[in-house]
C-alpha cells in the first residue's frame, strides 16, 4: 500500500507548490507595478501555462531533437541527422502498410459513420415518441470503455463468433467461406471499420441531433410553400444548416482516427501485410520489445503530426465550399 | 405537396382525400421511422446482450451450435471465479485511486484557468487562449516519449504519479474551453457584489462563481471520470507490477492469455462487464451531463 502513499505525497507536494507559485507570481507582478487584475489573471492561468511549458512545449522540442538521434534510453542520444526519416523509413517494412491501414480506416469509416449518424439523428428529430429513450440507447456504445468494445468485437467477429453464425446462410448462398475477420488480411480492415462504426456513431448522433434541433422550423415551412419535397428540404435546409456541426464531428473524428491505438494493441494485426495503426508502431518502437528505439519512434510521431496537420488544413480549406455559417456575410 | 400538382377534383372530395392521403403518408413515414429506429436499436443491443450472455455461459456452451442467447443455466459464479483468479479488488482500488486524484486535480485547476481566461484582462490573453485551443489538435504521441523520459528522470516509472500528478497542470483544453464559455454567461454584478462584501478573488471564485457553473463542473466531472477510468495507454506505458494494475491492464493481460486452446471468453466477457458497469451506471445516473459535455463544443463553438 505504500505505493499509494508515495503518489499521495507527490501529489500534495506538486499541489502545494502550484498554490505557492500562483501566490508568488501574483505578488511579484503587483510589486513590479502591474495592475491587480492582470496579475490575478496570470496567477490563475499559471497551472496551464506551466503545464504547457513542461508537458507540451518542451516535449515537442525534445521529440524533434530525439527524432534526429539514435536513442535507446540507456546510452545518451547520438546525433544521426535525417537517418531516422530516410534510412529507417525505407527499411521499415511495416511503415507503408500501417500508413495505408490508418488512412483507409479513417477515409472509409468516417464518411459512413457520419452518414449513419446523420440518418439516425434525422429520424430522431422527427418528433418521435420517447426521443430521450432512443438517444440514451444509441449513445450507449460510445459510453462503454473502448477497450471493452474491442474485446467484445474480437469475440463477435471470431471465426466461430456470433456475426459469422448469423451470416452463415449468406455465406452459403454466395459460396464463400466463413471469414476469420481479424486474422485474414482481406477482412481485417472491414472488421475494424464495423467495430468503430458501432462504437462511435451514437456519440455523433447526439451531437448532430443537437445541431438539427437548432434549425428553425420556418425554414422548412418556406420550402413547403415553394412546393419543395423531402429531398429539397434535406438538400437546401438540413444539410447547409447542419454543416458546421458535421464539420466539427469530421475534424474530431479525423484526429481520432489518426490517433487510433487500442484496437491495434488488443487485436494482433500483421504489421507487414495488413499493417497496424501508426500509433501502435510508435509504441512498439519506443516501449515494447528489448531494444527501444526512441529516436525512430519520435520520427514516426512527427510524421503523424504532419499527417494530422495536412489533413486538418485540407478539411479547413475545403470548409469554405461546403460549410455554411449563418452569421457570415459574403 | 402531392396535392399541389394534381388537377382539381370537386371541392369536398379534394378536402377529404387530400387530408386522408396526408394522414396515410404521415403514418407510413412514421412506421418506417420506427422500424428503422428499432433495427438500429437491435444493432446496438444485440452485441451488448451477447456480452452479458457470454459472461453467464459455461466454457462448453461457448461454441455450442445453434447459438443461444440465453445460457441453459446462468453461471453467475463466473463473476466470482474471475474475482478469484486475479486480485480484482486491488485492481479496482488502483483504478479508483487514479481516477479520483486525476479527476479532482483536473476539475480544480481547469476551473481556475478558465476563470482567469474568462474574467481577467491581461496582455497576451487572447493569443495564449488560442495556443491552448491549438493543443487540442496535438497528437499525444508527440509528447509521449519526452514525457516518459521526464518521469523516468524523476524515478517515477511504475508508480501512479505520472497518471495523476499531471492533472494538476490543467490537463484538458476542452474542459477549460467549456468552463470558460459558462463563466462568460455570468453577469459581472455577481462578482462586484461579492467584492463589495469584502470577498477576495479566491473567495469569490469558490463561493460565488463555482456554484454558478455547477452544471458545467458536473459535465466535466463525468467526462474526466470516464476518460481516466478508460485510459489505457498511460498505464500500459507506466505501470509494470501486477499489484499496481488498474482494471483495464488486468483485462489486457487476460486477453493476451486467450488462445484457441484456452478460449475462456466467458471469463473475458465477465471482466468486460465488470469494467463497464460503473461507467454505465454513471451514464444512467448523470445522462444529462454526458450529453451536455458532448454537445456544448459543437453547438456553441
Amino acid at each position: 500500500m505504500d505505493f499509494y502513499a508515495r503518489t499521495l505525497i507527490d501529489y500534495a507536494v506538486v499541489a502545494l507548490g502550484m498554490a505557492i507559485a500562483m501566490f508568488v507570481v501574483f505578488q511579484v507582478l503587483v510589486r513590479l507595478g502591474m495592475k491587480r487584475e492582470a496579475a490575478t489573471g496570470y496567477a490563475l492561468i499559471l497551472p496551464w501555462l506551466l503545464g504547457f511549458i513542461i508537458w507540451t512545449a518542451y516535449p515537442i522540442l525534445a521529440s524533434l531533437y530525439y527524432s534526429f538521434t539514435n536513442y535507446n534510453v540507456f546510452q545518451p542520444p547520438k546525433w544521426v541527422g535525417l537517418d531516422n526519416y530516410i534510412k529507417w523509413l525505407t527499411n521499415d517494412r511495416s511503415f507503408w502498410p500501417s500508413l495505408r491501414l490508418t488512412l483507409l480506416y479513417g477515409l472509409i469509416s468516417l464518411p459512413i459513420g457520419l452518414a449513419l449518424s446523420l440518418g439516425v439523428a434525422m429520424l430522431l428529430a422527427r418528433n418521435v415518441r420517447g426521443v430521450g429513450v432512443w438517444r440514451t440507447l444509441y449513445y450507449l456504445p460510445a459510453v462503454i470503455p473502448a477497450v471493452a468494445t474491442i474485446l467484445l468485437w474480437r469475440w463477435l467477429l471470431g471465426s466461430e463468433g456470433l456475426v459469422n453464425q448469423i451470416l452463415s446462410p449468406v455465406y452459403n448462398l454466395i459460396g464463400m467461406d466463413k471469414p476469420s475477420w481479424f486474422v485474414d488480411e482481406r477482412y481485417a480492415l472491414p472488421g475494424l471499420i464495423i467495430m468503430s462504426l458501432w462504437g462511435v456513431f451514437g456519440a455523433n448522433t447526439v451531437i448532430l441531433l443537437a445541431g438539427l434541433k437548432n434549425i428553425p422550423t420556418h425554414l422548412y415551412e418556406a420550402v413547403e410553400l415553394d412546393g419543395g419535397g423531402a429531398w429539397a428540404k434535406f438538400r437546401h435546409i438540413t444539410l447547409p444548416m447542419v454543416s458546421p456541426t458535421l464539420f466539427y464531428t469530421l475534424v474530431l473524428g479525423m484526429i481520432a482516427a489518426v490517433k487510433t491505438f487500442e484496437p491495434g494493441i488488443f487485436i494482433k494485426l500483421n504489421s507487414l501485410t495488413t499493417g497496424t495503426f501508426l500509433q501502435v508502431l510508435v509504441y512498439g518502437n519506443a516501449f515494447a520489445g528489448g531494444n527501444s528505439r526512441m529516436g525512430y519512434a519520435s520520427a514516426l510521431g512527427w510524421i503523424m503530426l504532419v499527417i494530422i496537420m495536412v489533413l486538418t488544413l485540407l478539411v479547413f480549406r475545403s470548409s469554405a465550399l461546403w460549410v455554411y455559417y449563418e452569421g457570415e456575410r459574403k | 405537396m402531392a396535392t399541389v400538382s394534381t388537377p382539381a377534383p370537386p371541392k369536398t372530395a379534394l378536402r377529404t382525400s387530400g387530408i386522408g392521403s396526408m394522414k396515410v403518408r404521415r403514418m407510413v413515414s412514421d412506421v418506417i421511422t420506427y422500424i428503422l429506429l428499432v433495427l438500429g436499436a437491435l444493432v446496438v443491443l444485440i452485441p451488448l446482450l451477447w456480452m452479458i450472455s457470454t459472461s453467464l455461459k459455461t466454457e462448453s456452451e461457448l461454441f455450442l451450435l445453434p447459438l443461444r442467447l440465453f445460457p441453459e443455466v446462468p453461471q453467475w459464479h463466473n463473476y466470482i471465479d474471475v474475482w478469484r483468479i486475479q486480485p480484482f479488488t486491488q485492481f479496482f482500488m488502483n483504478t479508483i485511486f487514479i481516477t479520483v486524484l486525476a479527476m479532482g486535480g483536473e476539475i480544480l485547476t481547469c476551473a481556475l484557468v478558465a476563470y482567469g481566461f474568462a474574467r481577467f484582462r491581461f496582455p497576451g490573453r487572447d493569443i495564449l487562449f488560442i495556443i491552448m485551443l491549438g493543443t487540442m489538435m496535438l497528437p499525444g504521441i508527440i509528447t509521449l516519449i519526452p514525457t516518459f523520459l521526464i518521469w523516468r528522470g524523476f524515478e517515477r516509472i511504475d508508480t501512479f504519479t505520472p497518471l495523476t500528478v499531471g492533472a494538476l497542470f490543467a490537463w484538458g483544453p476542452a474542459y477549460i474551453f467549456l468552463l470558460r464559455q459558462f463563466f462568460l454567461t455570468i453577469p459581472h454584478e455577481m462578482e462586484e457584489a461579492a467584492t463589495i462584501d469584502g470577498a477576495n478573488t479566491l473567495q469569490t471564485f469558490f463561493y460565488v462563481m463555482l456554484p454558478l457553473v455547477k452544471p458545467a463542473l458536473l459535465a466535466i466531472a463525468v467526462l474526466s471520470f470516464t476518460g481516466n477510468w478508460n485510459n489505457f495507454q498511460a498505464p500500459l506505458i507506466y505501470i509494470n507490477t501486477l499489484q499496481k494494475y488498474p482494471v483495464i491492464l488486468a483485462l489486457y493481460a487476460f486477453s493476451e492469455s486467450l488462445s484457441k486452446e484456452a478460449p475462456k471468453w466467458h471469463y473475458m466477457m465477465a471482466m468486460t462487464v465488470i469494467m463497464s458497469l460503473p461507467i454505465i451506471a454513471l451514464y444512467f445516473a448523470a445522462q444529462r451531463y454526458f450529453i451536455e459535455g458532448l454537445t456544448v463544443g459543437a453547438v456553441k463553438g
